[in-house]
């Protein structure tokens, strides 16, 4: 279980986040919904150790996170495929997936879980040769959930994963994450499609201005009135 | 012709001499983002330890290069450790600084041990081979057989082992290799090692023909910095192709114009290729 306690982030003096509290249950899929600029991404940047907290705890299984530098936190178990995806472009595919596994570099685990993910994610294979920089956008972010995967993580992050792709990727790229998480896999998902997002969710928790405004279960804020207007368009 | 020959093998050896150090230089600005100053120094400490141990203690010369490339590789890590590292959110000027304040201790440092008079590396290959008519020395052979061994073993270090694979990783996207679970500050201290130990195998190799002192690192400098930014900062087949095309062009001018020309041969490329093609012959596209 990730725990986030209260915690403040900020970039030199302003703070991004005031007093953040988000929790993440083992094996459930919990959202985060926000606006653009509402601190999603700062939160999963502190969550992945690229950025620290200036207070609040940070726990996940029970261990504190909260000064762990990002390579340690890898190894624990939480893996982030981060908005603008962070892909090595020049190397090929198949590469980029190896290279996820360099926390563990277990052999047998590595060639299971890279089947897996060729099975998640079948054209791959046909594009495992080419420079992971050259495929399309949707390809693209299928390559950075599947590189996160390869760590076998017990928490995958992902910051917006459907950004700048067309509506139909959108649904196959959050269907796949659907499967990810039906796998046993604990998802933490930020994602401005609310009602997509909130219908494959456990769990939700919608941020404004650093600040978490509504936290409930997915069915519960697909009906909130607030919600609903806000995201919902109702 | 036959001059021609003669000329075009001490051209290559140069070259593989030039590669080594290179190399080194090159995946140094990749990882770390700074132009590594004291990168002639440590290949001046590097033909001290060699000589050292071939001299003084009187290892075999094999051996004598491949323990100062050891020595060579952990004073790089401690360089970056102890040096680079603590400056990594300091502005670029301040590596400058900390290169040449490390070049001038490494300098003082052999100059205190070693003197500051040339010193001579016997050289423990003699003889030479008859090709094509050309007459030449098996330490040159030597050289050209070493460098293309090394170069072969690096190239499957980067590309095909996973530690390797890690400096490519940092250079190509930081956020994204930090994210796989790779710490940029242990794969900072690997590249500076290794750019320490391949360019002791550089230093190790050419001594015997040239002369040692303290400040034989300063030429080697700005020859190594003129072929990066001829082969486009950070790039390893531009980091060959450059060194190569360098020495040649070197040799071959030293040898038909004069060998004043052939010193400045370096230069005069360096000029035309920062106002034809400042971002080297094969640029990486540098997003900042």
């Amino acid at each position: 279980m990730l725990s986030l306690e209260n915690i403040s982030v900020g970039y030199d003096a302003t703070d991004v986040l005031h007093g953040v509290s988000v929790t993440a249950r083992p094996g459930e899929l919990t959202v985060i919904l926000g606006a653009n600029g509402s601190g999603k991404t700062t939160l999963f940047k502190t969550i992945s150790g690229l950025l620290r907290t200036r207070s609040g705890s940070i726990e996940y299984n029970g261990q504190t996170i909260r000064r762990t530098r990002p390579s340690s936190i890898v190894k624990l178990g939480i893996a982030q495929c981060p908005e603008g995806r962070h892909l090595f472009g020049k190397m090929s595919v198949e590469k980029n997936l190896r290279l996820g596994t360099y926390p563990h570099r277990n052999r047998t685990r590595t060639e299971e879980i890279l089947s897996d993910v060729l099975d998640l994610f079948p054209i791959l294979k046909e594009k495992a040769a080419q420079p992971a920089g050259s495929l399309s956008g949707g390809q693209q972010q299928m390559v950075s959930i599947g590189r996160a995967l390869m760590s076998d993580p017990s928490l995958l992050i992902l910051d917006e994963p459907s950004m700048g792709l067309a509506p139909l990727v959108v649904e196959q790229v959050l269907e796949s994450i659907a499967q990810i998480n039906r796998n046993g896999i604990g998802v933490l998902l930020s994602e401005q499609n609310a009602r997509a997002s909130l219908s494959i969710a456990h769990r939700g928790y919608v941020l404004a201005e650093g600040r978490v405004v509504l936290a409930d279960d997915a069915d519960k804020l697909l009906d909130n009135p607030q919600v609903q207007a806000a995201y919902l368009g109702l | 012709m036959t001059l021609f020959i003669q000329q075009l093998f001490n051209g290559i050896a140069l070259g593989g001499i030039y590669c080594l150090a290179a190399i080194g230089l090159t995946l140094v600005f990749g990882v770390l983002r700074i132009p590594n100053l004291a990168h002639g120094a440590l290949y001046m400490l590097g033909a001290y330890v060699t000589y050292f141990f071939l001299t003084t203690v009187g290892v075999p010369y094999v051996a004598a290069i491949g323990i100062a490339a050891l020595i060579l590789f952990v004073l790089g890590v401690l360089l970056e450790r102890l040096v680079f590292h603590p400056l990594r959110n300091a502005p670029h000027t301040h590596h400058m600084i900390a290169a040449i304040g490390a070049m001038f201790f490494f300098q003082s440092v052999a100059q205190v041990i070693w003197g500051a008079d040339f010193k001579r590396m016997e050289t423990p290959i003699s003889g030479s081979l008859q090709i094509l008519g050309a007459e030449i020395s098996a330490q040159r052979i030597v050289i050209i057989v070493t460098a293309v061994i090394v170069l072969g073993l690096l190239t499957w270090f980067i590309k095909r082992s996973i530690h390797g694979q890690t400096i490519e990783a940092i250079e190509q996207d930081r956020t994204g290799a930090a994210l796989v679970g790779i710490n940029p500050a242990m794969v900072s201290m690997l590249t500076l090692g290794l750019s320490a130990l391949l360019v002791t195998i550089a230093a190790g190799l050419v001594s015997p023909i040239n002369l040692l002192s303290p400040t034989m690192g300063a030429a080697l400098n700005l020859k190594v910095f003129a072929i990066i930014i001829l082969g486009g900062l950070g790039s390893l087949p531009g980091a060959i192709v450059g060194s190569f095309a360098l020495a040649i062009a070197e040799t071959m001018t030293s040898t038909y114009i004069s060998s004043a020309v052939g010193e400045a041969v370096a230069f005069i490329v360096l000029v035309a290729v920062l106002a034809i093609r400042p971002t080297g012959l094969f640029a990486k596209a540098v997003q900042r």
